[in-house]
C-alpha cells in the first residue's frame, strides 16, 4: 500500500501561495512587498480551483505562484528594504531616547525618495530581468509613457515631489525628440480624455495617452505611493530606452539641456541633440561638442550636422533647402542598399509571398514644405510635436506660447499655414482669401487675415497625419462645421458599423426594407393626413408584423399564421370596404401603392427566410454536444450584442440623415 | 632595654645624611613615645629629661657613630629578639621579623613617606650654596652693593618674591640653614639660625619656667623633648607617627593594612613541563604579516578606490553634489539574448485603443440620446458598461479637462499589480463554424412535413397503429376496445371490430407479407388474428389469408402441441376460435396467454410473431408459430422486466429489451450474442434498422439513442429533443433513410439517418422535422407511429383519439 497522501502537500496547493504567506516568507512589510511586486512584475494568479489551492478555511483572495515568490527571495532589493527598515528602527529608537542628534545622523543616511526623488537603489537589474531584449521593453512601453506623460503634467504635492515631475517631463521630451528625429510617430487622436499618440518603433506599435494641458483634478481615493512606485520604475525604464534609441540614431544621450530656455517654456526647444562620434573611442566622447566638431571623419560630421539641423529651427531660407537637398541626395545613394526591393514574379506559377511595403507617403515629408504658424489659442505642445514629427521644420507661434518659435511674427510672409481656433468675428470682408469663403476671411484687429496663407483649425493637422495626406483646408476653415474626427485605431471588421461608409453600404436588407417602408408610411401619412381612420389600420398592420416576429421557430403554426395573416388582411380589407361604404368614402385612398406592396412582400419573404434560417440553426445546434452548444450560445450572445449596438447606431444615423434631408428640403 | 634600643635608634639616625635630618628627628621622637607608654604608668619622669640631654649629646657625636652603623645592625639581630620577648604587646613574637629587617623596613617606609620632602630639601640646598659669591655682577639690577662688616663688597639681593609661577613656590616657610651645628651654639642669641635668604630665624618665644615645668609634668601627646632646629619650637610627634612607632615596637608591619603574606597568585604555572605541548616548530605565520588584516585593509582600500568610502564632506555640500549627479545611462541591452518567453508568464493586456465614440468630435450617431444619457447617469458608476458618455465639441478649444485621468491611471496601476491574471483562450472564430455541416433539408427530402389526413372515430386513446404491407390500409386499436381499419388515402374507416368491452387494444400489427391481409391485435390477455375487409383486397388475397390462419387448426388437431409442453403444465397459450360473432366479422383466431400483452412483433417471413407482456414474469416473452398454432416461451428466466422484443430483419436473431438493456439472442445456436446498454433508465421501445447493423432506442427518460451494433454496446449518438418521454421509435422500412420518434409532448420528430454502405463511415443523423398536431391529453401525447412501407409518410396515434397521416 502506498503512503497516504496528505492534503495540501502536492499539486496545486504547492504551486500557489497566498499573499499573507508570501509576505511572511519574505519577511518584509506589505508596502515593501507591494513595491517589490510592482517592480519585479509579479502579479497574482487565478488558480483553476480555489478550493484545492487554499489551505485555510477562510477564503483567500490573492494567490501568487510559489515560484515567483521564491524568485523574489534572491532579490538584491530585498536587502535594501531590510536595511532601510533597520535604519528606520534606529531612528525611532533614537527619538524615543530623546537623542535628537543621533536621530539626525541616521536620518541623513536614510534615503527619502519621496522627498529627493532619488533612492539609494537602482532598478537597472530589474529592468534587464523583466525585459531581456530591447523589443520586450518597447512592447511594454504603453503604460510607461501614459504614466510619465500624466505625471509630467501633475501639480507638485507632498506625494509627488517637484523633482519627480521635472524628471518625468524631461524624459518625455527626450522621447518626443527621438520620435521627431526618427519620424516614427504614426497616428494621433483627439479624444475627450486627452490626445492619443501612436508611434511605431522597430516594428512595435506603441500607443499612449497625453492629457490635455489642464490642472489635473485629483480624486481622494488615489494612492500616490503606488503610482510613485510605478513612476520610479518607469522613469528608469524610459531612461534606458531613451539611451538606446538615441544611440541607435547616432545621437548623444542625454541631450544638452538648456535651463534658461526651459524656464522660458521652450519645452522641446530646450534640448539640443548632439551626434556622437561612433568611430571614436571614449576619449573623444569626453571632449565637448565644440571640439568634437573638429573630428577627422567628415562623413560622420555631415550626418551629425544634418541631425542637428533637422531639429533646430534653422534659419531656413533659400540656400538651406538646396544644401539639404545636396546632402539628402548623397545619402540616398547610401540608403539605396538597405531599402527593400520589390520582388516581381518573372514567370507565372510561383506562389506569391507577402512583402513588406513602405506606406505610400513618407511621414517625414508630409509637412516638410509647410511653414506653420500657431495662434495663441492653440495647444502649442502637442501641435509642435506632431508637426515636427511629420517633417515640418518651420513652426512659428505667438510669443505668449513660449520660447523656441521659428518666428513670433504673425505677419511673416513665409508662413503658408496658420492654425487658428477662435470664433469668427463678423467684420469687414477682404479680398485676400485664398480659396476660402469670403465670409470667414477678415482683416480686423487680432482677427486679421494675411493673404497667401491657409487658415485651418487644429483638427486639420490630426486628420491630415492620420490619413497621411493634406486634407482640403476648406473643410477645416475657421468657424466651419468640422467633419467628425474619427479614431485611426479602429480596425473595421466585417459587419461592424463604420461611420466612414455610407449607410446603404452596410445596413442589412431587412433594415433597408424597414426604412423604406417607414419612409413610405410617412409619405402616405403626409398624403392623407386629413383622413383619420388611416392610422388605425396602420397600427393593425404593424401589430400583425410584430406577431410574426414573435412566432419564430415553429413552422407549423407559422405556416398557419401566414395563412391567418393573409386571411386577416383579406378580412381587414373587407372590413375597410364596408366601413367606406358606410361613411360614403372611396376605398381607393387606403389602397397601398404597388411599390409599397412589393416591398411589403419582399419583407415578408425576408422574414420567412430568416425564420427558416433560425430553424436550421436550431437543428444544427441540436447536434452539438452540450459543451459546444454552450460555447456557441455564448459567442452568439456577444455577437448579437454587438450587432444590436451597430443596429442602434445605424438607426440613429438614418434618423439624422432623414432630418438633414428634411432640413435641406 | 628600652633606652638601649632607643639610643641605638638615635645613633642610627645620626648616620643619615644631612638631607635626612628630618628623618632623624622623627627617629628620635620614637623613643619618648614608646617609653612613655611603658613608663607613664610608673609615674617616673627622670628618664625623660635625661633623654633630652642625651639627644643633644648624641647630635654632637654623629661622626663617630657613623662607622659603627653596620655593626650595630648585627648586634641588634640578637638583641631584637630579646626585645620582643620582653615586650608586653609582642604576643605574636614568631611573626615579627628580625630587627634588621624591621629597621630597614622602617627606614624604607619613612623614605617613601617623606621622600618627596627630602628631595625638595635637596633641591633647595644647592640653591643656597652659590648664594654669596661670584656670579653677582652679570645682570645686576636686582641687588645692591654694600660693604660688609669686614669692609668687603657685599651684594645684597632683593628678596625673592615667590610669585605664583615661580620655581620655588612650594618652598615652605623659613628653613634653618645653620647646617650640622648644635643648636646650643645659638643659645646666647635671640635667633636660632638663618633662613635661605640669610635672614635670622628668631627663637620662638618660650613660656616661663612654670609653664615649662607644667609641660614637663603633664606630657602632651607626642612630646619628644627635642627642639626643632628649623624653628626652635619643641618637636612633637603626630598621631600617625606615634602609631607607626607603636607598630614597629610591636614587631608588626609598620604600614597598616599591608599583607606581607598574600595568597600566591599563579600568574604562570609553577610546574615545569618536561615535554612541550607541541613539538612543532614555530609556524611561519608567526613571522608573517597577518593575511586577514591585509584582507580587511584591502577591503577598505578597494572601497576607497571605488568611492564607497568617501572623505567627509559637510552635509550641505554632499547633498548638493548628489543632486547634481546625473544618473548613469548605458546600453542596458548591449548583450541582449532573446529568451523564450516563460510559459507561465501572462503579460498584462494592453488597454484597448480608443474608438470613435471617444473622439472630441464624434459622428453624430455616437452621441447618446436623452434616454441613454439618463440611464447612464442613473446606473451606478461601477456598473456602467462605459465610463464615459460620448460628447461633441465644436472646436478643440472647447474641450475641457478629463476629470478622471488620474483615477483611470491609478486603476490601471492597481490592475497591473493586483488583478489576478488568467489565461483565457478566446476562440476568435465564427460561431457558425462550430455547427456541424448538416445537409440542407431540401437535400434530405422527402420527409413528412404536414398532417395530410386526420382519422377520427376512436373513443379514447388510440394505443397502436399499423400500416399494412401493401400500404393501402391503416389499422388502429384503442382504449375503446375496437380495432379499426382505415383507408390510408381517404381517411375513411373501412372496417371495425370490437374485440373487448373492458380491455383496451394495446397493439395492432399486420402480418408482413403482401400475399396475405392478416392483422394481429392484442387486447388484454388475448391475441386476435383477423382478416379485415378492404376494397383494395381482392378475394384471392382474402381467401389466402383465411387459409393461412386455418392451416394451423389441422396441425393442432394432430396433437403436436402436447409434445412441446410437458404434461400437467398449463400450456403457455391457448389457440382457439373466438366465437361465431367475431368470426363473422373476420376475427378468426383468439390466442389466450397468461398475462396482458402489450407488444406484438412479426418475423419477416410472417410465420412467427412474438408477444411481450411485461407483467408476465417468466412467460413475459412468447414466440408464436402461426402455421402450427404453437406458442413457446423461450426464456425460463429473464433478468429484468421485458419491455419489448423484435426479430432481426435479416438474420435469425432475436432482441429482447428489458428496462435497461437490450439482449440479442441467436435463435439457431440458442445463445446470447450481445448486450446493448443504451444507458437509458427505462427503455420504452426500440427498432432495428432494415440493414440490421443499427438500432434506435427510445426511452421514457426523454432520450433517443442510436446504436451502432458493430461499434460498441454504448450509444453512438444521444439525442434529447423531447421534453417528455419517448413512446415509440420507428425506422422507415421501405428504403428511405428516415426514422421517427413520438413522444408524450405531443410531437413527432423526423430524423434523417443515413447508414452508409461503407463500414468505416459513421452514419449521418440529421434532425429534419418536428411534427406538431396531436393534443396532449392527461400527459399523454403521441402513443404510436408507423411508416408507410414505400412512401415517406407516417401515421401517428394520439392520446386525443385521432390518427394523423403525415406526408
Amino acid at each position: 500500500m502506498g503512503r497516504i497522501k496528505k492534503k495540501g502537500q502536492a499539486g496545486q496547493a504547492k504551486n500557489y501561495i497566498t499573499r499573507t504567506q508570501a509576505v511572511k516568507k519574505l519577511q518584509i512589510s506589505l508596502p515593501d512587498f507591494r513595491k517589490l511586486c510592482i517592480w519585479k512584475g509579479i502579479y497574482p494568479r487565478e488558480p483553476r480551483n480555489r478550493k484545492k489551492v487554499s489551505k485555510s478555511s477562510t477564503a483567500s483572495t490573492t494567490f501568487y505562484y510559489t515560484k515567483d515568490i521564491q524568485y523574489l527571495l534572491h532579490e538584491p532589493l530585498l536587502q535594501k528594504f531590510r536595511d532601510q527598515k533597520v535604519l528606520e528602527k534606529k531612528i525611532s529608537r533614537a527619538l524615543g531616547r530623546g537623542d535628537v542628534s543621533d536621530a539626525a545622523r541616521f536620518e541623513r543616511n536614510a534615503a527619502r525618495p519621496e522627498k529627493t526623488g532619488k533612492p539609494r537603489y537602482t532598478l537597472n537589474h530589474v529592468i534587464r530581468e523583466r525585459y531581456p531584449t530591447f523589443i520586450d521593453a518597447l512592447r511594454d512601453l504603453d503604460d510607461c509613457l501614459s504614466m510619465l506623460f500624466l505625471f509630467a503634467n501633475l501639480p507638485s504635492t507632498v506625494a509627488v515631489p517637484a523633482k519627480m515631475i521635472a524628471r518625468c517631463e524631461r524624459l518625455c521630451l527626450e522621447f518626443q525628440h527621438y520620435l521627431i528625429v526618427s519620424h516614427s510617430l504614426r497616428k494621433s487622436f483627439l479624444s475627450i480624455k486627452g490626445i492619443y499618440y501612436q508611434a511605431n518603433i522597430q516594428g512595435e506599435d506603441i500607443l499612449w495617452l497625453v492629457p490635455y494641458k489642464f490642472n489635473q483634478r485629483i480624486v481622494g481615493d488615489v494612492d500616490f505611493r503606488i503610482m510613485g512606485t510605478f513612476i520610479e520604475f518607469y522613469m528608469t525604464l524610459l531612461g534606458f530606452v531613451n539611451y538606446r534609441l538615441y544611440t541607435s540614431m547616432g545621437l548623444k544621450y542625454p541631450p544638452k539641456f538648456d535651463q534658461v530656455k526651459d524656464d522660458q517654456a521652450a519645452e522641446l526647444g530646450a534640448f539640443a541633440l548632439e551626434g556622437v562620434n561612433l568611430v571614436s573611442n571614449g576619449e573623444t566622447k569626453a571632449i565637448t561638442n565644440g571640439e568634437a566638431e573638429h573630428g577627422p571623419d567628415p562623413k560622420v560630421q555631415a550626418e551629425v550636422n544634418k541631425v542637428i539641423r533637422q531639429l533646430k529651427d534653422a534659419d531656413l531660407d533659400g540656400d538651406k533647402p538646396a544644401e539639404n537637398g545636396a546632402t539628402e541626395g548623397a545619402e540616398e545613394e547610401e540608403k539605396g542598399t538597405d531599402a527593400i526591393d520589390k520582388f516581381e514574379p518573372v514567370a507565372p506559377g510561383g506562389d506569391v509571398l507577402p512583402q513588406p511595403s513602405y506606406s505610400s507617403s513618407d511621414p517625414s515629408t508630409l509637412l516638410s514644405n509647410c511653414t506653420i504658424f500657431l495662434s495663441r489659442e492653440t495647444p502649442r505642445q502637442s501641435l509642435e510635436f506632431i508637426l515636427r514629427a511629420f517633417g515640418c521644420k518651420r513652426i512659428g507661434w505667438d510669443a505668449v506660447l513660449g520660447e523656441g518659435a521659428f518666428t513670433t511674427d504673425e505677419s511673416d510672409p513665409s508662413i503658408t499655414h496658420q492654425i487658428v481656433d477662435r470664433p469668427v468675428v463678423q467684420a469687414v470682408t477682404s479680398a485676400g482669401g485664398d480659396g476660402e469663403d469670403n465670409q470667414t476671411a477678415q482683416k480686423v484687429g487680432t482677427n486679421a487675415r494675411y493673404p497667401g496663407r491657409v487658415y485651418v483649425q487644429p483638427q486639420w493637422v490630426w486628420d491630415s497625419i492620420n490619413d497621411e495626406e493634406l486634407k482640403s483646408p476648406e473643410l477645416y476653415a475657421p468657424g466651419a462645421q468640422l467633419p467628425p474626427h474619427l479614431s485611426p485605431f479602429v480596425k473595421n471588421t466585417q459587419g461592424a458599423y463604420d461611420p466612414t461608409l455610407p449607410l446603404e453600404a452596410q445596413e442589412t436588407e431587412a433594415e433597408a426594407l424597414d426604412a423604406e417602408l417607414a419612409d413610405a408610411a410617412e409619405d402616405g401619412e403626409e398624403e392623407d393626413a386629413s383622413e383619420n381612420d388611416m392610422d388605425v389600420d396602420e397600427g393593425d398592420e404593424d401589430e400583425d408584423e410584430e406577431d410574426d416576429d414573435f412566432e419564430e421557430f415553429d413552422e407549423d403554426e407559422e405556416v398557419e399564421d401566414d395563412e391567418d395573416d393573409e386571411e386577416a388582411s383579406a378580412a381587414l380589407q373587407r372590413q375597410r370596404e364596408l366601413e367606406a361604404e358606410l361613411s360614403g368614402k372611396s376605398v381607393k385612398a387606403k389602397q397601398v401603392d404597388p411599390k409599397t406592396k412589393a416591398k411589403l412582400e419582399a419583407k415578408k419573404a425576408l422574414e420567412k427566410k430568416k425564420r427558416e434560417e433560425a430553424e436550421d440553426l436550431e437543428r444544427a445546434k441540436g447536434m452539438l454536444s452540450k459543451k459546444k452548444r454552450k460555447l456557441f450560445e455564448q459567442m452568439q450572445y456577444t455577437n448579437n450584442k454587438k450587432s444590436a449596438e451597430d443596429m442602434k447606431l445605424r438607426a440613429k444615423r438614418r434618423k439624422l440623415e432623414k432630418e438633414l434631408a428634411k432640413g435641406k428640403a | 632595654m628600652v633606652r638601649l634600643s632607643s639610643g641605638k635608634a638615635v645613633r642610627k639616625t645620626a648616620t643619615t645624611t644631612m638631607g635626612s635630618k628630618l628623618l632623624a628627628k622623627k627617629r628620635k621622637a620614637q623613643e619618648p613615645e614608646s617609653s612613655s607608654d611603658n613608663e607613664l604608668a610608673d609615674g617616673a619622669f627622670d628618664g625623660v629629661l635625661s633623654q633630652s640631654e642625651d639627644e643633644f649629646e648624641d647630635a654632637g657625636s654623629d661622626e663617630e657613630e657613623d662607622e659603627d652603623f653596620q655593626d650595630d645592625g648585627d648586634d641588634e639581630s640578637g638583641s631584637g629578639s630579646e626585645d620582643a620577648e620582653d615586650d608586653d604587646d609582642a604576643l605574636l613574637s614568631d611573626d615579627i621579623p628580625s630587627d634588621v629587617d624591621g629597621e630597614d623596613e622602617i627606614t624604607k617606609i619613612l623614605k617613601v613617606k617623606y621622600g618627596a620632602k627630602e628631595e625638595k630639601l635637596e633641591i633647595t640646598e644647592p640653591g643656597v650654596d652659590p648664594k654669596p659669591k661670584n656670579d653677582g655682577p652679570a645682570e645686576g639690577e636686582n641687588y645692591r652693593i654694600e660693604t660688609d662688616a669686614n669692609g668687603g663688597v657685599r651684594y645684597v639681593y632683593d628678596e625673592i618674591d615667590p610669585v605664583y609661577d615661580s620655581d620655588d613656590s612650594d618652598a615652605q616657610g623659613p628653613v634653618n640653614t645653620i647646617g650640622d651645628i648644635p643648636l646650643s651654639f645659638y643659645d646666647s642669641y635671640p635667633h636660632i639660625g638663618y633662613d635661605i635668604n640669610g635672614k635670622k630665624i628668631m627663637r620662638p618665644a618660650t613660656g616661663d619656667a612654670l609653664q615649662n615645668l607644667l609641660d614637663s609634668i603633664e606630657i602632651p601627646k607626642g612630646w619628644t623633648g627635642l627642639t626643632d632646629t628649623d624653628t626652635g619650637n619643641p618637636l612633637n610627634l603626630s598621631q600617625d607617627e606615634l602609631e607607626l612607632i607603636k607598630r614597629v615596637q610591636m614587631g608588626l608591619v609598620p604600614e597598616e593594612g599591608y599583607d606581607p603574606y598574600p595568597d600566591a597568585v599563579d600568574w604562570f604555572t609553577n610546574t615545569e613541563e618536561k615535554m612541550p605541548l607541541s613539538a612543532a616548530p614555530e609556524p611561519k605565520r608567526r613571522f608573517l604579516p597577518s593575511k586577514n588584516e591585509a584582507k580587511q585593509i584591502m577591503k577598505l582600500v578597494r572601497a576607497i578606490r571605488e568611492g564607497r568610502i568617501l572623505p567627509y564632506k559637510p552635509p550641505e555640500e554632499r547633498q548638493r553634489e548628489e543632486e547634481e549627479k546625473e544618473e548613469v545611462h548605458f546600453d542596458l541591452w548591449q548583450d541582449e539574448v532573446p529568451q523564450a518567453p516563460n510559459p507561465m508568464h501572462i503579460p498584462a493586456p494592453k488597454l484597448p485603443p480608443p474608438g470613435y465614440d471617444l473622439s472630441y468630435n464624434p459622428p453624430e450617431e455616437y452621441l447618446p440620446s436623452k434616454e441613454e444619457r439618463e440611464e447612464w447617469e442613473k446606473t451606478d458608476p461601477e456598473e456602467r458598461d462605459k465610463e464615459y458618455l460620448p460628447q461633441k465639441h465644436n472646436s478643440l478649444r472647447k474641450v475641457p479637462a478629463w476629470s478622471e485621468t488620474v483615477k483611470e491611471r491609478f486603476e490601471r496601476c492597481m490592475d497591473l499589480y493586483l488583478a489576478p491574471r488568467v489565461r483565457k483562450n478566446r476562440l476568435n472564430i465564427d460561431p457558425n463554424s462550430l455547427l456541424p455541416k448538416l445537409p440542407s433539408p431540401s437535400e434530405l427530402k422527402p420527409f413528412p412535413t404536414v398532417a395530410q389526413t386526420v382519422f377520427r372515430g376512436h373513443e379514447g386513446r388510440v394505443r397502436s397503429v399499423a400500416i399494412d404491407p401493401s400500404g393501402v390500409a391503416v389499422a388502429s386499436g384503442g382504449d375503446d376496445g375496437t380495432v379499426r381499419v382505415w383507408d390510408l388515402k381517404t381517411g375513411r374507416q373501412v372496417w371495425s371490430v370490437k374485440l373487448s368491452s373492458d380491455e383496451a387494444v394495446n397493439a395492432v400489427r399486420w402480418r408482413p407479407n403482401k400475399d396475405s391481409f392478416i392483422l394481429s391485435a392484442a387486447a388484454g390477455e388475448d391475441i386476435f388474428l383477423m382478416v379485415p375487409t378492404h376494397a383494395n383486397v381482392t378475394a384471392d388475397v382474402d381467401q389466402a389469408s383465411r387459409d393461412i390462419l386455418a392451416a394451423g387448426f389441422g396441425y393442432a388437431a394432430n396433437g403436436q402441441v402436447n409434445m412441446s409442453v410437458p404434461a400437467g403444465k398449463e400450456p403457455p397459450a391457448k389457440w382457439a376460435r373466438p366465437g361465431s360473432k367475431l368470426e363473422d366479422e373476420g376475427v378468426l383466431i383468439r390466442i389466450t396467454v397468461r398475462s396482458q400483452v402489450k407488444v406484438i412483433n412479426w418475423h419477416r417471413r410472417g410465420d412467427h410473431f412474438c408477444t411481450v407482456s411485461p407483467s408476465g414474469q417468466r412467460s413475459s416473452v412468447a414466440i408464436h408459430t402461426l402455421s402450427k398454432h404453437l406458442s413457446q416461451i423461450p426464456f425460463r428466466k429473464l433478468s429484468g422486466l421485458a419491455q419489448t422484443a423484435a426479430f432481426h430483419p435479416l438474420r435469425p436473431l432475436f432482441f429482447v429489451a428489458t428496462q435497461r438493456t437490450i439482449r440479442c439472442y441467436d435463435l439457431q445456436k440458442l445463445e446470447l450474442v450481445k448486450v446493448v446498454q443504451p444507458g437509458a433508465k427505462w427503455i420504452s421501445s426500440f427498432d432495428i434498422h432494415p440493414g440490421g447493423d443499427n438500432l434506435i432506442v427510445g426511452s421514457y427518460d426523454k432520450r433517443l439513442l442510436w446504436h451502432d451494433l458493430d461499434l460498441s454496446a454504448r450509444p453512438y449518438k444521444t439525442m434529447r429533443f423531447h421534453s417528455e418521454a419517448i413512446r415509440t421509435v420507428r425506422y422507415h422500412k421501405g428504403g428511405l433513410p428516415l426514422f421517427a420518434d413520438c413522444s408524450d409532448d405531443g410531437t413527432l420528430q423526423i430524423f434523417h439517418g443515413k447508414v452508409p454502405n461503407d463500414q468505416l463511415e459513421n452514419p449521418t443523423i440529421v434532425p429534419v422535422k418536428m411534427l406538431k398536431g396531436h393534443k396532449v391529453v392527461s400527459k399523454l401525447g403521441v402513443l404510436d407511429l408507423d411508416w408507410h412501407p414505400r412512401e415517406p409518410w407516417c401515421v401517428s396515434a394520439g392520446a386525443d383519439g385521432t390518427l394523423r397521416l403525415w406526408t
